[in-house]
């Protein structure tokens, strides 16, 4: 099936962290810009926006993988892919905070809450909005959605190499 | 196509979403000693009593029916007989199967301690049933000794000590969680331990349970021969892979049941997957057992996939990494704890509470442990599992972060790029 992935072109970005902002301000109390509270650790982004090794700044998120390596790395359950949506989700009341999906994302997607480091935060593709927030915040396109081919089937195991199919 | 599988835990059940995935009319029976589907990682939390029995559960409340499964809970698998086709349960029914998994995971070691197999609050900590048999006996005692402090131990110790009981650790290497940490993490976890007041004794073993005329637990007596009084032991010195139903057939074994890539053991339509087999890890480029959460998910899905006829490799068989939290105070840790010799070096950050260190040989990551912060963790463990070759100054190794490997595929998935990283 077809899924809704964000596509980043880090030759657009202007390293403004509008999206970081926009992240945060959606998952905190008020939702609102103008009220988030930037010394409340509880709200944290959940995406990144970081230097590669020439001073250039890439806006990085979680890839809703087709074969997350942090829901094979989960062992409590928390983390699934829902094979409606293709989207990896996290329910905090199952997490453990055993950190074994904070070790297991090769792309550093999923952290340990900022407040009090005892369940695992990553992106939520702010499933109850149409468009993640943070890709509407982005003033220069290096954010955007695109459509993706998907298998509809449950996380099945992924490896960086891929697996090899004989 | 009959499909049967023995065990019904990460290995056993990812196995059989993978089968049904590929083989929507197949029969799939599994088999499990354990009446309950749970998550062995989580038991510390149920003993410590953060966390009831019923939410180990790692699968979703459908599981069983949405994949169709026979499930025999509570049965155990007591004879193998591989010419036939069949296994015999413990009550004496015959299961017969075109297809076999073995995952019957492994099972605590009790060490060759005099009185051990006498004592009667003597546990080890890998099944639902120890908990509640640790937990009882907790109720009637006031001091607990733990032998062995790797992972397992160094949970009951927590667990334990939130219960209110006074723990002792006792541990043969020169400091806890030796295979996971180097002395400065442990050091700090073993700081924050007495803080707590747990008493770590390293250096030392136990040499006799000592034993009431009941054959009750009163105490342990070390080998320096200090006498620590006690009302509860548990034994967390290591796990063996459960293979005694194998006994008399075929099938290859050494530590666990010898596996290769596709998860199949060396006799026809028979397949091991997770703590119960051995296959080749890639950090040491040996046949080990692999005893972690995340491989028994993978190999079991791998097994379950080629089990329904579709070939597939296992890759990423990476079983040199850890995570753990004691106290507020996480760790992550992959490759080598140390480094052996002076082909390696050895860098070292502290900021901010954290204590970071990466190890490099030839240009390439071989260990890092990261304390505190472990938010860099991901991508570290991944070059590390792939011997990815990277050129950065010494001072920028710590700020490794994915926008420096950065490359996106067609579908917006990530990967790693093939060239090596050179810093400019
Ligand atoms: C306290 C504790 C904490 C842990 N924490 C972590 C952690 O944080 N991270 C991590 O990666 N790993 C951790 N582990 C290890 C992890 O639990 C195992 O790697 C994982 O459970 C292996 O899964 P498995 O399916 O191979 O085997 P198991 O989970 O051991 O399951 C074996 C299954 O086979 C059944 N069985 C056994 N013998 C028979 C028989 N003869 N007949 C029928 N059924 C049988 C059992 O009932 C069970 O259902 C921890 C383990 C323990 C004990
Ligand atoms: S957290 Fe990492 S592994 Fe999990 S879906 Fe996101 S990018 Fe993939
Ligand atoms: S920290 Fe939570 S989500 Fe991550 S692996 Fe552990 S239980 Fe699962």
């Amino acid at each position: 099936m077809m899924m809704k992935r964000i596509f980043i072109k880090p030759e657009l970005c202007e390293g403004c962290k509008n999206c970081q902002v926009a992240c945060l301000a959606e998952h905190s109390p008020s939702r609102s810009v103008w009220f988030v509270n930037l010394s409340d650790q509880s709200s944290q982004p959940r995406n990144y926006v970081e230097l590669n090794n020439e001073g250039r700044p890439v806006p990085l998120s979680c890839r809703q993988c087709d074969e997350p390596e942090c829901v094979s790395a989960c062992v409590s359950g928390a983390l699934q892919r829902d094979p409606a949506t293709c989207l990896v989700v996290h329910n905090q009341k199952q997490c453990a905070g055993c950190w074994m999906c904070v070790m297991s994302c090769p792309y550093g997607m999923i952290l340990p809450d900022a407040r009090e480091s005892k369940i695992a935060v990553k992106c939520d593709f702010c499933a109850d909005r149409g468009t993640p927030r943070c890709v509407e915040a982005c003033p220069t396109g290096a954010i955007s959605l695109i459509e993706a081919p998907s298998p509809d089937t449950d996380g099945e195991y992924y490896v960086l190499t891929g697996g090899e199919q004989q | 196509m009959k499909y049967l599988i023995l065990g019904a835990s990460a290995a056993g059940l990812s196995a059989a979403g993978a089968i049904r995935r590929h083989d929507p009319r197949g029969e799939i029976t599994v088999l499990s000693r354990d009446s309950q589907i749970y998550s062995r990682c989580l038991l510390p939390d149920v003993l410590a009593g953060k966390r009831g029995a019923a939410s180990t559960c790692f699968i979703t409340e459908d599981f069983m029916q949405k994949n169709r499964l026979n499930w025999a809970a509570g049965s155990i698998a007591a004879r193998l007989l591989p010419e036939e086709k069949a296994v015999v349960a413990d009550n004496g029914d015959k299961l017969y199967y075109d297809k076999l998994l073995i995952a019957t995971g492994a099972s605590s070691i009790l060490p060759p301690v005099e009185n051990i197999r006498r004592g009667r609050q003597i546990y080890g900590l890998r099944n639902l049933d120890d908990v509640s048999a640790i937990a009882g006996a907790a109720e009637n005692c006031l001091q607990a000794v733990i032998m062995g402090g790797g992972l397992v131990g160094v949970d009951a110790a927590a667990a334990l000590n939130e219960k209110g009981l006074s723990v002792t650790v006792v541990e043969v290497a020169d400091r806890i969680l030796s295979l996971q940490l180097d002395q400065k993490a442990a050091g700090r976890y073993e700081a924050l331990f007495r803080d707590r007041g747990i008493e770590i004794i390293t250096g030392e073993m136990v040499s006799k349970i000592v034993l009431d005329k009941k054959e009750n637990v009163a105490g342990v007596q070390l080998k320096g021969g200090r006498l620590i009084p006690c009302g509860l032991v548990v034994a967390a010195t290591g796990v063996k892979p459960d293979i005694s139903f194998l006994e008399g057939t075929a099938v290859e074994v050494g530590r666990g049941i010898r596996v290769n890539e596709y998860q199949e053991t060396s006799y026809p339509d028979i397949y091991a997957a997770g703590d119960v087999c051995e296959s080749m890890e890639t950090f040491t480029g040996k046949i080990t057992t692999t005893p972690i959460w995340s491989l028994a998910v993978m190999q079991g899905k791998i097994a379950g996939t080629n089990m329904a006829g579709v070939r597939r490799k296992a890759a990423g068989n990476f079983a040199y990494k850890n995570s753990m939290t004691f106290f507020g105070l996480a760790a992550v840790s992959f490759g080598l704890p140390e480094a052996p010799d002076s082909s390696y070096e050895t860098y070292i950050l502290e900021r901010a509470g954290s204590y970071e260190k990466i190890i490099i040989k030839d240009g390439r990551l071989k260990g890092a442990i990261l304390q505190g912060d472990i938010s860099r963790a991901g991508v570290l463990g991944a070059l590390i599992r792939e011997d990815y070759p990277v050129k950065v100054a010494p001072d920028k190794l710590f700020d490794l972060n994915y926008a420096c490997f950065f490359r996106e595929l067609e579908n917006g998935e990530f990967t790693y790029q093939d060239e090596a990283l050179t810093s400019k």
